[in-house]
């Protein structure tokens, strides 16, 4: 059975359709990225599997069932953590919370202390977890914030843009514990990414979501000239560097906002503008 | 009268009862304030309870009664209106005055216009009656109640919205528990303190404590000691040395907020980041 399968699935905010026709299956243990411009609805995509947006038409279901708000199995890292301006809790407290953090009344759950450790230990994070998050640097937030979205063992990860606002070497060590989380843990991940590149090691499978359609396969099936020139409707180029990186050309409007959600309307895109519209509201 | 003598009367001892009541209740919702930026939101809670308690005093209610009332519609007003714009500052800063102005015209219509615009302003703790010392006791062991229950939940909603969300839990009904809990803990507090003065058991402990501490539970009770400490010896100065125990309670709590800053400035541990 597939993690994840959707059949001709669809979203539509407000009257107006996200993306539709949507056929894609998520296998188990695979890593997925999720690519396309800004606004194209790539965190919607994470937002339906959590059962926050209701798919329309089509199917989507999430381990053989319709998504639901709640589900133990998933997980999420979101793209704008809260808990970088509420840094005063340790790293430790913070990790807990997604052990427990929802459960209600007096007492508490043996479990816990082990989980968290081993939460802390796979990520790597033990020599700073008891600090205040707001005295660690970015890439150590980041390491925290998956040990908090993997302390309950969930079997699918949904990382909305895990490396934003990394630089390179801490994008490379995010990168790398993504791939041992997976390897350890055998969970399903999804990863919302801008640039393929410093993910195309690990990854399985695409998804790329650009004007209203989402097309899926793997890496070579997906991002070459063929899919990408039919997906946007003019021409565009992949080219593979000697080292296996992609270059794509024909793209590069899209590509020279690095900041999806920063305050630059400049350029009228009407999906951008509803999907940033659409984020607030759910926040 | 000797200072024991004082401390055996039973306005002296209503007084250290109601403190001891509200100083709990105060540090432990207190540390949510801080936690969730809402001090703004506290302060605007306790000016719409001057014009609830004005209102009450004008008709010959009990001004408690005023008090719950407005403070708690305008906690629900605040979390629903909050919740969904984005300005929640405009939002709470029009609440709030509005009802202090609506706090003006009725104190204005009451003959004892001085003397009852005082005590809800800056508090009359040593005016309180054995029936107010229960009303006091219950509401505030009420809020612990709630607030024990609804720890971890309230907590991560608190820290991490999205993360909570994405788990099921659901930010606009926690944030209306909260701000209901804020109105019953501002009401509680404005017996001792006044309408004015709501910020030094609220905020200034629950500040000072999570300058000092990681540890949300240890948060919590470094507030709550930090509030007593205030609270008692603020009453305690007050009665033996004179002067309003108000003054005595926010100078006291204020300054244990200076005293944890100047102690996070000598421990390089806890620099924060540039635009953190």
């Amino acid at each position: 059975m597939n993690v994840v399968e959707s059949r001709g699935a669809g979203v539509s905010l407000g009257g107006r359709t996200i993306w539709r026709d949507a056929n894609f299956a998520l296998e188990a243990g695979t890593i997925t990225a999720v690519l396309g411009p800004n606004g194209s609805g790539k965190s919607t995509l994470l937002n339906v599997i959590l059962g926050l947006v209701p798919a329309s038409g089509g199917s989507l279901e999430v381990f053989g069932a319709s998504p639901r708000r709640g589900n133990r199995r998933v997980g999420f890292l979101a793209q704008t953590r809260a808990a970088d301006s509420v840094g005063s809790l340790s790293g430790r407290d913070y990790v807990g919370l997604g052990f427990d953090g929802t459960r209600f009344g007096w007492g508490r759950d043996r479990a816990k202390l082990d989980a968290v450790r081993q939460a802390i230990a796979l990520t790597g994070t033990t020599s700073y977890a008891d600090r205040p998050i707001h005295s660690l640097s970015g890439g150590q937030r980041q390491r925290i914030a998956l040990a908090h979205a993997t302390v309950f063992s969930p079997e699918l990860l949904l990382l909305d843009e895990p490396l934003a606002a990394l630089d390179l070497a801490a994008q490379a060590e995010v990168v790398d514990l993504v791939h041992l989380i997976r390897d350890r843990t055998g969970a399903t991940i999804v990863v919302v990414a801008h640039d393929l590149n410093p993910l195309a090691t690990i990854v399985d499978q695409v998804l790329w979501i650009a004007r209203r359609q989402v097309r899926s396969g793997s890496v070579d099936e997906v991002v070459n000239d063929e899919v990408l020139s039919d997906l946007y409707g003019h021409p565009i180029e992949v080219i593979v560097t000697p080292r296996g990186r992609r270059v794509i050309v024909g793209l590069e409007e899209e590509f020279a906002h690095p900041h999806p959600h920063g305050h630059d309307h400049s350029h009228e895109d009407p999906h951008e503008h509803l999907a940033e519209v659409y984020e607030e509201e759910t926040s | 009268m000797s200072l024991h003598d004082l401390l055996a009367t039973s306005f002296v001892q209503h007084a250290f009862y109601a403190v001891t009541a509200v100083a709990v209740a105060a540090g432990v919702v207190g540390y949510f304030v801080v936690l969730r930026r809402q001090a703004f939101a506290a302060h605007a809670i306790g000016h719409v309870g001057f014009a609830g308690a004005a209102g009450a005093v004008l008709i010959g209610a009990s001004p408690i009664v005023g008090l719950l009332v407005f403070c708690l519609g305008a906690g629900v007003l605040i979390g629903v209106a909050g919740a969904a714009l984005d300005d929640r500052d405009t939002v709470v800063g029009v609440t709030l005055t509005a009802a202090l102005g609506l706090g003006v015209l009725f104190i204005s219509l009451y003959s004892g216009y001085a003397d009852a615009a005082y005590s809800i302003l800056f508090g009359q703790i040593l005016g309180v009656s054995s029936t107010d010392v229960l009303v006091v006791a219950a509401l505030s062991l009420a809020v612990l109640v709630v607030v024990s229950l609804t720890f971890r939940p309230l907590l991560f909603v608190s820290v991490d919205a999205q993360s909570a969300a994405s788990r099921g839990l659901s930010a606009r009904t926690l944030s209306l528990l909260f701000m209901s809990l804020l109105a019953v803990t501002t009401v509680v507090a404005i017996q001792v303190v006044g309408v004015l003065l709501v910020f030094s058991l609220l905020v200034a402990p629950a500040a000072a404590a999570e300058v000092l501490t990681t540890s949300p539970i240890r948060a919590t009770l470094l507030s709550v000691t930090l509030a007593l400490f205030s609270g008692w010896t603020g009453l305690l100065l007050g009665v033996w040395i004179g002067g309003p125990v108000s003054f005595w309670i926010t100078a006291l709590a204020s300054g244990s907020y200076l005293v944890a800053r100047l102690l996070e400035r000598s421990r390089p541990l806890r620099v924060r980041p540039v635009g953190a």
